[in-house]
Formats: C-alpha cells, structure tokens, sequence
C-alpha cells in the first residue's frame, strides 16, 4: 500500500484507457479494454499467460500499436493524433518519443545494453534523450544505482551480474529518466527464486515513495501486499479490476477464483 | 621436370609490381568506401519496417548477388556512356562497379548484424524516448558490428582480390602490371607465384586483426 501524499481531487488519471482493442493480425490480444491508473497508485495485473497483459502494458507507451480504443497519459492520447478531418493517424516520433521518455519501463529478460557497464546503462537516457550534461547525468545515476543496492558494481558489464542485481540495475536504468509512471513486465518471471525477494524490495521501496506503477506480475504475494488495484485479465478481457482484499479474499469472478486456485493452491 | 626460377628478374623488376600494388589498393579503397556506405545504406533500408524502403533495397541486393560482376563492370564502363551519355575513366568505372556490387554483400553482412540483435534491445532504448537514429547509433550498431567483424573481414578480402577483374577495363592494378610482365619476360610462374604471395601479405593482417579482436571481444563479455 503506498502512502502517497493525498492528490488533488480535480487531477484526471495519469492514465486512462478507453475500449482498448489489440489484434496481431487476425488474432484479437485485447479485446475492448478500460481501466484508469490514478497518481500514486499500484497497480498489478495477474492472470493466465497468453492473456494480453504484456501486450497491454507495451500498449501504454506504445511499444504496441493498437487498432481502436484510446490511451490517455497524462490527458495526452498515445501513439495517434486526429487530423482536421477528424481521422486518426500515427503520431509523430517526436510526440511518442516525449510520452516514452515519462514512462519507465522494466523488462522481463532486463534488456540492458551488454555493451555498456551499469553507469553507462543509466546515464544513458538522460545524457541522449534529454542531452543532460554528463557529470550531472552521473551524479544522479550514482544515487540511484545506490538506491538499488549496486554501488561495488558501477563499473561493471551485465553479463557478469546476477538476474536480481540485472534487474535491479534495469530499475535504476529506468528510474534515471524522472519517468512520472513506472511500468513492471513481470520482473521477475526470469529470475531464480532466491533472486526474486531482492527486485520486489526494491519495488515495493518505489511504491512505498508514491511512484505511480503498473506491474505485470506473478507475484501473488507482491500484489497483495503492494498493489492498491490488482486487474484480472483473461483472453484480452479484464475479468475483474478491485483492491487484493477483494481478488484474493472474495473474489467474484469464478475465472478469478479458479485462476488463484491454480497459482496459489 | 627441370625448371629455373629466375628470382633475380622479379627483384630487377619490382617497380612494376609496386605500381601495380598502389592501384589496387586504391581501387580496394573507394570500392570499399562505396561499398560501405552504400551498404550501410541498404542494409537499413533492408530492415526497416516500410514496404517502400525494403523493397527497391531487396531488388539491388538480389540482382547484384545473382549476375556476375565481370558482365557488371563491363556493363559500367561500356553500357552506361551509351544509355546515359556517362563515360568514366577505367579507374573510376572499376571503383564504383567492384563498390556497387560490394555494396550488395556488405549490405547482407549489415541486415543479418542488425537482425541478429535481440528485440529486446530496441524496445529497452525506444523506452527510454529514444528515437530510430539514436537507438541504431548508440545501442544497435555498437552490438551488431562485434558480430559483423568477420563476415566483413570475409567480404573484404574477397573485395580486394575482385579489383583484379580492373584488368578487363585495362587498369593498371597489380594482376594487370603483372600479365603485361609477363608478355615481356615468359617468366608466368615467378610472376604469379609473387602476385599471390603479394596478395597474401596485404589480405593477412586483417584476418589476423580481425581474430584478435573476436578474442578480445570474447574475452570482456
């Protein structure tokens, strides 16, 4: 549960998503989705694999096109613009590029530049994509690579950390760009088990500051424990969106019911 | 089988085949250069997502892989100032046909290096707000060139033997300076022996450079 400052009532969703629809080809991912992602708030997604929440979340900063339906970032609609004629057609890169900037994003398999040491992975966005002057890029990477518990490993290549000490380093990575919302796509499904406690630590010291976040997760205990929200999805559906006391307690879904059964039993 | 090499004469000959050596490493020098840029070039052109840019990119790679480059550089030199009123010196006209036809092998070894990236790196930078240029220039080609060092070290050497097929243009590169020898002397066999042992000590070093730095690279990963 965060303890987020109050927000201002009259301030809209950082996200909202409206009749989302997702297909690869003729095959439908997402299937009229909506849900709203308020400041401050966690929010985790569990359901089945092959359910669509991954495809959902590289929706959201637009890693994935989407066919119909609208994603609004901070009341700014995502990856399309509507011409005079009231059209929709992509947006510029320019336009995409800012709403990814304000978006971090965390990988299942971590994706950090291999041939960059974990200094150079986190300045990384700040000296390119906003031209941050480097000493001041760096300063600030060292906090936060501090923050993620891997100051003995700053000059390090990743292939020779750990998955946990990876991720928590792609966390850092993320962190570096300010982003107003962090997206999770289950980080840490590739991880060894003894690895895993070390990344939700992590997370769960982010959500605890108030970031706003989206996971996508496996982690039942992590959604309990840390989610406001916890969205079920199946078949590109959400199934049921309510607090964990609800999902994990009563659910009301039977699909919910029988979903919990299988991962929790 | 009783033969004399005749050694003495190459040596008393060694200009010629310094001449001949420093028109084919300028030919191997802009046929690379075009090559390379043209290659990069296409090689994008290649992987990029748009129809529009794969295909007229997909059609020179295949037309040039698919017809012989002696019929190519003859093509250059002979066709072109017919159809286009474009007549280039023989130098010239071999640089940029050995380059053009290079072009289409360098701009393979560049798709498959970029291909060969994972996904996953792409998105990570385009999560970052970077966008397609600065994605390639800062995390994608630093990766891929790693990989292409030895196909490209393969397609090099290969290059610098075809500046031989100069000589049916009639420039002055080292097999050409080399037939011409020959036509004075009748001494083939010395004078191909030291063409091939020329060719050697120039390719050599960048296969050697080249499996140094695989190691190297091995080695920090």
């Amino acid at each position: 549960m965060s303890d987020a400052p109050p927000v201002p009532p009259l301030m809209p969703p950082l996200i909202q998503v409206r009749g989302l629809h997702k297909s690869f080809g003729k095959l439908e991912v997402l299937r009229g989705v909506s849900f709203d992602v308020k400041r401050g708030e966690v929010m985790a997604i569990i359901g089945p694999s092959g359910s669509g929440k991954s495809t959902l979340l590289r929706c959201l900063n637009f890693l994935e096109e989407y066919q119909s339906g609208e994603i609004l970032f901070d009341n700014v609609l995502v990856g399309y613009r509507n011409d005079p004629s009231g059209r929709r057609r992509l947006d510029s890169e320019r336009n995409v590029r800012r709403i990814r900037a304000r978006l971090g994003m965390v990988f299942q398999s971590f994706n950090l530049f291999p041939h960059k040491t974990v200094l150079e992975n986190v300045i990384e966005g700040p000296v390119v994509v906003k031209g941050q002057p480097r000493a001041e890029a760096e300063a600030a990477a060292r906090a936060l690579i501090a923050r993620v518990g891997l100051t003995d490993k700053l000059d390090t290549y990743p292939t020779k950390l750990s998955g946990g000490q990876q991720q928590r380093a792609a966390i850092a990575r993320a962190l570096a760009m300010q982003p107003a919302a962090m997206l999770f796509d289950e980080p840490t499904s590739s991880l060894d088990p003894e690895l895993v406690g070390e990344v939700l630590e992590v997370m769960q010291s982010l959500a605890a500051e108030g970031m706003t976040m989206v996971v996508v997760t496996h982690e039942m205990g992590f959604a309990r424990r840390v989610a406001d929200r916890v969205m079920m999805m199946d078949e590109g559906e959400i199934v049921e969106l309510a607090p964990p006391e609800q999902i994990f307690g009563k659910p009301e879904s039977p699909r919910t019911a029988e979903f919990l059964r299988r991962v929790l039993h | 089988m009783n033969y004399t090499w005749q050694w003495q004469l190459i040596w008393d000959f060694r200009q010629v085949f310094w001449r001949g050596i420093e028109v084919t490493v300028m030919l191997t020098w802009w046929a690379l250069l075009i090559g390379l840029v043209l290659g990069l070039l296409l090689g994008l052109m290649r992987s990029s997502r748009l129809k529009v840019l794969r295909w007229p990119a997909a059609v020179y790679v295949d037309i040039f892989r698919a017809t012989p480059i002696l019929v190519q550089l003859v093509w250059i030199y002979y066709a072109l100032p017919i159809l286009l009123g474009l007549q280039m010196g023989n130098i010239v006209a071999a640089s940029v046909g050995i380059g053009l036809h290079a072009a289409a092998y360098i701009a393979e070894i560049f798709r498959a290096g970029i291909d060969s990236i994972d996904r996953g790196q792409s998105d990570a930078a385009k999560s970052l707000g970077m966008g397609y240029g600065q994605a390639m220039r800062r995390i994608i080609l630093p990766q891929a060139v790693r990989r292409m060092v030895p196909p490209f070290i393969n397609e090099f050497a290969t290059l610098m033997k075809l500046t031989t097929l100069g000589s049916v243009l009639a420039v002055n590169e080292l097999l050409h300076e080399a037939e011409n020898l020959i036509n004075n002397t009748y001494r083939p066999l010395e004078v191909y022996t030291v063409v091939a042992v020329l060719f050697g000590l120039m390719i050599y070093p960048f296969i050697w450079l080249s499996q140094r730095l695989e190691q190297r690279w091995k080695k920090s990963r």
